[in-house]
Order: structure tokens, then sequence, then C-alpha cells
């Protein structure tokens, strides 16, 4: 009985990190109809901010996540300059391709640098516990950092007026420009936001488990399986989503062995298109 | 003096060419209109003034300045403010945050709270209903709120296209009256509309558009005399 609450409460936490993750898919889907291929890339790409931080200037992972944090947005903002903007008006498959040579690139240069040597982020933040529970510190703080971003974010989309601008042009991209928006300048931004959440999510799992640069696809997966879970296009759906994911991946080993993960996920998945295409919490 | 000035327009969607020449002028602090039936291109015409659609030529000046090839949110900016036909509004988000982002341009910020009374004041059911979402309104509704949207932005010339569309013949009435209202009180208009006999009833000067040209143009008191204009358009 223990065991199985302790299984839950892990994978609660790791959930939370998982649907910071698929919020940033969502979110780029949401506001400008792309389908960003260069997500697992960009987790990634955080992982090694942070470590690098970490081993090159000492820096605290958790400071390193406030850099990357910043980083992301900017890196996010030029991609879209680069890879987007000039394709937007094309087909869907335009995008798919250019973010998935994003990724390419983005996969490449890293192996090139650092090998795909897995490296870990040597942070012990000792455990506490909770009754029957005993909590690893370095899981508790990246859930209430997730939490911390989720919901600063949350804010930002509803209580700002360029959080609702990215809303408005999400809903109407030409009664947005037709009300003084500027949609070019929200939807770059949009990209900035996406990607910082993918990098900084890929900063709390470096926290957490080994990674290389080849790591970003396995989480790039689950946060397509999260975003159909919570409904492609819903913020609120995917960290639903994530807590749901989180949750069979941390009880999937209390019955069976650890393997069985993936078919129970994408069994899900299929079964989520077949019978509730638009997911739990419905399409926006 | 004139406000807004389309010279020799032309456009259109991929080969098509909808737009042939078409020139109009805004007086300032008049109520304009441009009448046409179905087809004429009408909705093209605001489009392509607003920017939406790129003019293949022919200039837009606004304001003195040549915005021709300035999109859309920069127009919005200067005070041109154009009310889409089919609403457009942003149908996920509450009435409140439409009208909130109806002040986006930065002219209009300062007098947001002043323009929301204004809203307020004008559609009353608009203010009952601040917190719901726009998509779950009736027609009506998101009409006035179409409206409401369009004087949060604190416009120097508001542009409606087919305002009237969709509404019971009552709402009909009632947003013609707003439409004079705000025609009292100095609001520089124009009015793009299918329901002809209205539309020239409450217009100072009027545009009659057809295939794309403009055929006529004269006083609206003057041009809903004409002959052609009775018998192709009011049915008399």
């Amino acid at each position: 009985m223990d065991v199985l609450l302790a299984s839950l409460v892990d994978g609660l936490l790791i959930g939370f990190v998982y649907g910071l993750a698929a919020m940033g898919l969502t979110l780029i889907f949401g506001v400008m109809d792309v389908v960003n291929l260069s997500h697992g890339a960009l987790i990634a790409l955080g992982m090694f901010g942070v470590y690098l931080l970490f081993t090159g200037l000492g820096l605290n992972p958790y400071l390193g996540l406030l850099i990357v944090l910043v980083l992301g947005i900017i890196l996010g903002m030029i991609l879209y300059a680069i890879a987007i903007h000039p394709l937007l008006d094309g087909p869907h498959l335009s995008t798919l391709l250019s973010t998935f040579a994003v990724s390419m690139i983005i996969i490449g240069v890293g192996t090139m640098l650092f090998t795909s040597t897995p490296r870990n982020i040597d942070i012990n933040l000792g455990s506490m516990v909770l009754g029957p529970v005993r909590l690893q510190g370095t899981r508790v703080v990246a859930a209430l950092v997730a939490i911390l971003v989720a919901t600063g974010l949350y804010i930002f989309m509803y209580r700002t007026h360029v959080g609702k601008s990215i809303r408005a042009v999400a809903n109407n991209r030409d009664a947005a420009e037709l009300v003084g928006i500027p949609s070019v300048r929200i939807l770059a931004f949009s990209f900035g936001l996406g990607t910082m959440l993918a990098m900084v999510s890929g900063g709390l799992i470096a926290t957490l488990f080994p990674f290389s640069i080849l790591s970003g696809g396995t989480y790039e997966l689950k946060s397509f399986v999260i975003c159909v879970l919570g409904g492609l296009g819903n913020p609120t759906g995917a960290l639903l989503g994530g807590l749901i994911l989180g949750l069979i991946e941390g009880l999937i080993p209390v019955f069976m062995p650890v393997g069985w993960t993936p078919v129970i996920e994408f069994t899900l998945f299929v079964l989520i298109i077949l019978i509730r295409p638009s997911g739990i919490l419905g399409a926006r | 003096m004139m406000i807004l000035e389309a010279q020799h327009l032309s456009s259109g969607y991929g080969e098509l060419q909808i737009l042939w020449d078409v020139s109009i002028a805004l007086q300032q602090g008049r109520l304009t209109t441009v009448v046409g039936s179905n087809g004429a291109g009408k909705t093209t015409m605001l489009r392509t003034i607003m920017g939406l659609i790129k003019p293949w030529s022919g200039k837009v000046v606004f304001d003195g300045q040549d915005v021709t090839h300035l999109p859309p949110h920069k127009k919005a900016e200067m005070g041109l403010i154009l009310i889409p036909e089919g609403r457009q509004l942003f149908t996920e988000m509450t009435v409140l945050e439409n009208l909130e982002m109806g002040a986006s341009p930065a002219r209009a910020r300062p007098k947001m709270k002043e323009n929301l009374e204004k809203v307020f004041e004008l559609f009353p059911r608009l203010k009952e209903r601040m917190h719901q979402k726009a998509g779950t309104l009736s027609g009506g509704e998101q009409q006035m709120l179409a409206l409401g949207r369009g004087i949060m932005a604190d416009p120097i010339v508001l542009m409606f296209d087919e305002p009237s569309l969709g509404l019971a013949p009552l709402l009909v009435i009632e947003l013609f009256d707003i439409i004079k209202r705000l025609k009292a009180e100095g609001m520089t208009m124009l009015l793009v509309e299918q329901n002809v006999h209205l539309a020239l009833a409450v217009s100072d000067y009027a545009y009659v558009l057809s295939e794309g040209r403009i055929e006529i143009e004269g006083e609206a008191s003057v041009v809903r005399q004409m002959d052609e204009v009775r018998e192709a358009y009011l049915g008399i």
C-alpha cells in the first residue's frame, strides 16, 4: 500500500513537469496552428542549458533555469522569424518540415558538441517524509517550479494586455489586426513562450534523470500524448493530461515491468483519438 | 477636409479582380455610405482599404498620409477602425475582454474607462453580460459588441461592413439609431450596406458600387431620388 502511494505521489510530481512541457506544445498549436516538431530538441536544449551553466559556471541549477527561461523566449522568437513566419500562410506540411529541420539541426550540432554520452546534474536536496511517503527533494522542487511557471503563465494570459492579445490572435487573427494588435509580433512572442516552456521543463527534467542531446524525443512524444489527452490547444488540459500521464508512469512499475509504460501510454493515445478526439476537456 | 481617401483602388483574390479603379472620399464629420447589391465588391473594398487584402494598384490616404501599404494594426493604431462583416468577435473571450481588446491602440488606452462607460450606456445589455463569453451572445448582442469594440478604439473614422446583416428588423432600427447618434456626436463614418433604403436615409453622401466599380456618387438625398437607383435598389 505504501509503495503504491509513494509511486502515485512520485508520478504526480513528475506529471507537473510533463504538463509544463506539453503546455509549450499546445500553446504554439493553439495560437498559430503549428505542430512544433522541434519541441523535443528544445527540451534537450533546456537540459543542456542548465547543465552547462551548472558545470561551466557552477551556477545553481534553479538559478540556471531562470537564465534558460529568458534565453528560451529569445531563441523561440528567433526561430519564429526563421522557420515559422515565412511559411505560416503555406500548407501545414511546410511548418511541420521546417520545425523538424530545426530539430535535426539542434540534435546534429548538439551531438557534435556534446556527443550522445548521458550526462547528469549532480544535485541532491535530500528527501522529505510525508506520512508514509518519502519524497525526493529534487522532485518536489521540480513540481513546485512547474506549478509556479504554469500559474505565472495563466496569470499572464488572463490578466495582462499582452496575454489577452495572444488569446485574441489565437481566436481570430484578422479581428486582432483590426483592433490594432500587431499579430506578427504576438505570434513571435507566443512561439517564444512555447519554446521557453519546452526548455524550462527540459531544465527541470535534467535535475531528475540522466539525459543526452537525444533525450528530447521521448518527452516530445509524451507531450503529444498529453496534448491529445487534454485536448490540443488547451493549456489547462495539458496540465491535467500531464498529471494523468505522470500517474500512469508512477503506477505501471508497481504492477508490471517498466518496459510496458510506452505501450500503455500509446494505447491510451490511440484510444483517446478514436473515442474522444477533442480530449478530456475538449478542444479550445 | 477629406479625412480618408481611396484613390483608384484595384484589388481582388488570386487572379480574380474584384475592384476596378474605385475612388471614394470621406469628409470629416459626415456619414458616407457605399451601397450596392450582394457581390458588388463592398467587403473587398473595405478589406483593401484596411490592408487585409493588398491593393493591386491605387492609394489609400488617411489623415493626409499615404497608408496604402501599412498593415491593418498600424491603421487601427492611427484611428481607422473597421467593424467587420459577420462581427468577427473574439468568441472565446468574455464581453469585457473583447471591449478591452478594442482599446488596444495606444491612443485609445488612456480613454479606456471613459469609452467603456459610453459603450455600457449605449448597450446596457453588454454590461449585464460583461463576464459571459462573446460566442454565447445572440446575433443582435454580438453586433452590439462589435460596435462597442469599435468605439473602444476611439476611432477617427469608423467603418461598418454590413452591420444590419442577419439582424431582426427592430434591431436594425436600434442599430441605425445608434449610428445616427454617433453622427450627431461628430463621428466620421463609412457605412457599407446592402440595405440601400436605410443607408441612403441616414447618410450625407453616397456612392453606388456595382460590379466592382463606382457607378454613381453624390449627396445621399440626391442619389436617393435618381431613377436608376430607385429602380435598381429601392424597387420603386
